[in-house]
């Protein structure tokens, strides 16, 4: 007798997933995506090798032979470009990542569990984040030594207590939901309750944020590179590209200029990708 | 008895990205000066939405139509900026169900009613100040003065909804909004601000729409009601009467799902209303109710939801009860 | 229709600390307390519904949390079926939650909006190791008949499904470990009248079929007088009074009682009404 007819028919219609793409999605991604392509296409459209001397042909501008010209001892700007967006993007998407899985977990079992243990990793975070960031990746490479290895080591240290920040004020939030309190009374684990019901609803926000900290991490390495204290010479990065063009500025401006565009490229498709994902909500639909 | 407020042909919509979504379907409703009036229903019957379109106060998204909504005669939907703002501020006063989201937290109550004061009367600062307490007073608040330097946190549920009401009557308003102003409240403390409603009505021949949930607190505090369903007023008339002969199967199955005290260790199984509430969304034409009702016939999908008199001020908008009462629709607003 | 005896509280108390003044602080005095939960006892037997009434600040969802111990009691103790609550910790406690589950006021918050109704009560099963719990399909659609829900609602989010609906989901998730004890804090509070009909009967219905004992809190007395079999009425912390449903609320002893029952509005002797019906 109990409401037959709502057992026939089940009220309230599919909700049709949100709209998960608009524009701004659409045109970061595609910015993204043709630029991770050209990165691991590189072999393949790379007309030269990257470290390919020709001393005949250096400072040559944009031709048909050299696309985007040559620098100083005639290497390929375009292959170089192509290899340096490569190991770009390999170690930034490895440090920022690294950095967010980290945070989010401390962080999480940190809120989750509280006392003392939030206590230490709290005040373990603050003391990184006041720290100011470069100078932390620097203290690094000092230690490490300069390489790509170091600045990588250097911005996971710098990165994860930011993730773990973010990660640690959603759980505390989430803790008093009803929903995790059921965890308790439904007698599961707690690593059952941190990671299969808190982590997927606190992960969207560092994500969300994550796009800003790519970005971000892309302009330390380049930084650094241009420095001379990430990737070492011969081997081409954005960052040793640009730095090695910078005496010809005014006679062979494509060697700078060219990774300058590329870069800034990049941040911007990612950019687009995080306002969109803001908007759309593409993070908790594709969780 | 001098009619006060009348709302013919409401609509109210909420756009959105595929089109519109129809929330208050044609609503027709009247309030003479004095009296009380509640307005019941379930969530998403509308009935919050319907009596914020009194001071057009819309959501965004939101927009509303009217045959007409009149208030003391003079239409409200032409009114200017300047003239909506002094009728919002002179002729109706508003309480909401929580209190608390209503006040400044960082200021202290009493403050909060001298500036309404202030604002809406034009009081100057004593003045305002004087005025409050005796405001803070003539809502049973004990001790004014001392209340009056309170923060809102520091006050009781039922305390911050007496200085809640005590705002609203400030500038001695001719009509009393209370949505659901006492939801969020103990039984104990829900008897003495309906009360104290009750009491200010009286003194100062304020009207009362009162929206409520709950028809234990609407048969309480009201003389008339209307019951809502599905964005329509499905049955409106004395209140006594209403609850002792329902003519309409909504009202009817409603009633009978409310549990009772009396019934204590009886046992009773109450039989319910089947189904779920509509969804605005997917509503068609038609009676809103049909898909749950008891009594549906397929002349149903077709009724056009205008109420019928079934005895002096007593209507309904079921046919098929009108019928079987021998009552002659003559399209009578309530 | 109820058997022995098989929850016994007995003086369980929660204190909270108030705000320490400096002077005490630097004394290091204890702060004043506060009693939400004063010295509380009762007990609860199999296939019965014990109602828990009271005013908001009464100290009853405390008291309805310290029996699973998602509050932690600071004295009095909590046996079921022989088993002292309060001394269990890791498995064994996780085992004594199982038995007793609670079902919380708001359906809307206490789902994981991001599990399908399949997976949630699914999942309480497996953990459990619930018999039938390695089929997902056949488990998850027996508990949705249970709570009279269609199988395809498997498949759903939360956030498709309507307030009435989500309680129900709720209730199945609970079931689906196999309790003994349903605690239903505020359960049917926050839904409209006629959808909390439907949830009542269903809890009278599950009592009914599985035998289950519920301790039913809700602030509403006329709920709590149509469906519980013994109520306890509670008042700043304490058991005001407490005995077979119809004593209580026909014969009140303790001034409290009379005056919630004096304040509870009657919303009149309607369902005599004996109108001709329409047909």
């Amino acid at each position: 007798m109990l409401d037959l007819e709502s057992r026939a028919r089940i009220v309230g219609r599919r909700l049709r997933p949100r709209r998960l793409y608009n524009w701004e999605l659409s045109a970061g991604l595609t910015i993204v995506g043709l630029l991770l392509l050209a990165a691991l296409l590189a072999p393949y459209l790379a007309p030269y090798q990257p470290n390919q001397v020709s001393v005949l042909d250096s400072l040559q501008p944009p031709s048909w032979h050299h696309w985007m010209g040559t620098d100083f001892v005639g290497r390929d700007v375009w292959s170089r470009v192509l290899y340096g967006l490569r190991i770009d993007m390999l170690v930034v998407a490895v440090i920022t990542y690294l950095g967010l899985i980290v945070g989010v977990v401390v962080g999480t079992v940190a809120g989750y569990v509280g006392g003392w243990l939030d206590a230490i990793i709290g005040r373990l975070a603050d003391t990184v984040i006041a720290f100011p960031f470069i100078v932390l990746v620097l203290a690094v490479i000092a230690i490490v030594g300069p390489g790509l290895k170091g600045v990588a080591i250097g911005v996971i240290i710098a990165g994860w207590a930011l993730y773990a920040r973010l990660a640690r004020s959603e759980m505390m939030v989430l803790r008093e939901q009803p929903f995790m309190m059921a965890t308790k009374a439904l007698g599961y684990s707690h690593l059952r309750a941190i990671f299969r019901h808190a982590l997927p609803n606190l992960v969207r926000t560092s994500l969300v944020y994550s796009t800003v900290d790519v970005v971000v991490n892309m302009l330390v390495l380049a930084g650094m590179s241009y420095l001379g204290l990430g990737q070492q010479a011969p081997g081409a990065d954005l960052g040793s590209i640009i730095a090695s063009g910078q005496g010809y500025l005014l006679s062979a401006w494509w060697i700078t200029t060219i990774p300058g565009a590329v870069l800034v490229l990049f941040g911007f498709g990612v950019s687009l990708i995080g306002d969109g994902v803001t908007r759309g909500g593409l993070a908790m639909e594709a969780l | 008895m001098t009619q006060l407020l009348r709302i013919e042909g409401l609509r109210i919509s909420f756009a959105h990205r595929t089109g519109s979504t129809d929330v208050v379907r044609g609503l027709d409703l009247e309030v003479n000066q004095g009296e009380t009036v509640g307005l019941v229903g379930e969530s998403g019957s509308g009935k919050s939405l319907s009596c914020r379109s009194i001071i057009r106060l819309m959501p965004p998204h939101a927009t509303m139509s009217a045959t007409r909504v009149e208030f003391e005669g003079r239409d409200v939907l032409g009114l200017s900026r300047t003239e909506l703002r002094a009728h919002r501020s002179r002729n109706v006063g508003m309480i909401f169900q929580d209190p608390f989201s209503c006040f400044d937290p960082t200021k202290r109550v009493g403050e909060q009613v001298a500036e309404t004061l202030r604002v809406n009367v034009g009081l100057d600062r004593d003045a305002a100040r004087e005025r409050a307490l005796a405001l803070l007073a003539s809502v049973d608040i004990d001790r004014p003065e001392q209340r009056f330097r309170a923060y809102p946190h520091e006050l009781s549920g039922g305390m911050r909804q007496r200085v809640m009401i005590a705002i609203a009557i400030s500038a001695g308003p001719k009509l009393l909004i209370a949505d659901e102003p006492t939801t969020a409240l103990d039984v104990t403390t829900q008897a003495q601000i309906l009360a104290l409603i009750e009491q200010l009505r009286r003194e100062s021949e304020m009207a009362v729409l009162l929206v409520s949930h709950d028809f234990g607190v609407i048969a309480q505090a009201c003389d008339r009601v209307a019951v809502m369903y599905g964005g329509h007023v499905v049955e409106a008339g004395p209140v006594d009467e209403v609850c002792a002969q329902p003519r309409h199967p909504y009202t009817r199955a409603l009633l009978e799902s409310i549990p009772s005290v009396e019934s204590a260790g009886r046992r009773v199984r109450r039989a319910g209303i089947p189904g779920q509430p509509p969804n605005p969304a997917e509503l068609g034409p038609g009676c809103p109710f049909a898909e749950r009702c008891a009594h549906v016939r397929a002349s149903c999908r077709e009724v056009d939801m205008s109420l019928i008199r079934v005895t002096e001020g007593h209507l309904t908008a079921c046919p098929v009860v009108a019928d079987s009462l021998g009552a002659v629709a003559t399209g009578v607003r309530p | 229709m109820t058997g022995e005896s098989m929850l016994q509280v007995r003086d369980l108390t929660k204190r909270f600390v108030l705000r320490r003044s400096v002077g005490e602080w630097v004394r290091r005095q204890p702060g004043e307390t506060h009693a939400a939960v004063n010295a509380v006892s009762f007990d609860l037997a199999r296939g019965e519904i014990l109602g828990l009434a009271g005013g908001s600040g009464s100290g009853k969802t405390t008291l309805a949390r310290m029996l699973i111990r998602l509050v932690e009691p600071d004295d009095g103790s909590i046996v079921l079926g022989g088993l002292d609550v309060r001394a269990l910790r890791g498995h064994d406690l996780r085992e004594v939650r199982r038995r007793m589950q609670m079902v919380f006021q708001d359906p809307y918050s206490s789902l994981n909006p991001r599990l399908s109704v399949g997976a949630a009560i699914h999942e309480a099963g497996r953990v459990h190791h619930q018999p039938g719990s390695e089929d997902a399909g056949p488990f998850v659609a027996r508990l949705l008949d249970l709570v009279r829900l269609p199988a395809a609602a498997a498949a759903r989010h939360p956030r498709e499904l309507s307030g009435g609906q989500r309680q129900r989901v709720a209730v199945a998730r609970a079931l689906a470990v196999g309790p003994e004890v349903l605690i239903a804090d505020e359960a049917v509070s926050a839904l409209d009248v006629s959808i909390q009909t439907q949830l009542l009967n269903l809890f009278l219905d599950l009592r009914d079929e599985l035998g289950l004992a519920m301790l039913f809190v809700a602030h509403q007395l006329s709920v709590i007088a149509e469906v519980c079999d013994r109520v306890a009425i509670m008042h700043l912390g304490e058991i005001v009074e407490i005995g077979p449903t119809a004593e209580v609320f026909h014969s009140p002893q303790a001034p409290y009682t009379r005056t919630l029952l004096a304040a509870h509005p009657r919303p009149m002797a309607l369902a005599d009404a004996t109108d001709p019906e329409p047909t």
